[in-house]
């Protein structure tokens, strides 16, 4: 393997566009799957950085993912769990204080 | 050969994200982000780590877009705003 800084750069460029998303959206189902986009580019500048040595990957960086993905699974059911319950309790689909035009439709 | 693979899949990869990080219409977006998850899958493959593209195409794609496909159907069920006379918490139980 011997290109894994395309897949470096590309989970970098991942992370920035999730934080993007993450500040930027308002719905709160965007702001989770900007967090999710977030922790894939983590992922994959990891596993990207663990194939630097020729003769097969380092199974470390893959067993770190391998949690980190059922984490993510996690927290990405907790948060929308969360903005379930927000929205019964309050009506919005925001943190803003009135409903939001033109998004979630 | 294998470096064209390398940069049209991280390419296809950023290209869904933003594709999918630009709609407004929360359904697209939750679909176009199962696909992100599957293209994740072939990235993984390619990276050498078959275990770790089988954990993604399992629970990154198939039980978090389910998950999510669960939350927009539940935030358009009550398209009128909330009516604020009636206490919080009434339909907790759907």
């Amino acid at each position: 393997m011997s290109n894994y800084l395309v897949y470096v750069a590309g989970g970098a460029l991942l992370y920035a566009l999730g934080t993007y998303g993450l500040l930027a959206r308002r719905h709160l189902i965007h702001k989770v799957i900007s967090a999710n986009f977030m922790g894939s580019g983590v992922f994959l500048l990891l596993i990207g950085l663990g194939n630097r040595a020729e003769g097969g990957p380092d199974p470390v960086p893959q067993a770190m993912v391998l949690t980190g993905i059922v984490v993510t699974v996690a927290l990405t059911a907790l948060g929308l769990a969360i903005a379930k319950r927000y929205y019964t309790a309050t009506g919005l689909t925001n943190l803003d204080d009135e409903p939001s035009g033109g998004e979630g439709r | 050969m294998m470096a064209v693979f390398d940069i049209l899949l991280v390419g296809m990869l950023i290209w869904i994200a933003v594709g999918s990080l630009n709609e407004n219409r929360l359904f697209k977006s939750v679909v176009m982000f199962i696909v992100f998850g599957l293209f994740m899958a072939i990235a993984w493959i390619r990276l050498g780590s078959p275990d770790v593209a089988l954990a993604e195409a399992a629970i990154g794609a198939g039980v978090t877009g389910a998950l999510m496909l669960d939350a927009v159907g539940h935030l358009r069920k009550r398209d009128t705003p909330y009516p604020a006379e009636s206490g919080p918490m009434e339909n907790a139980d759907d």
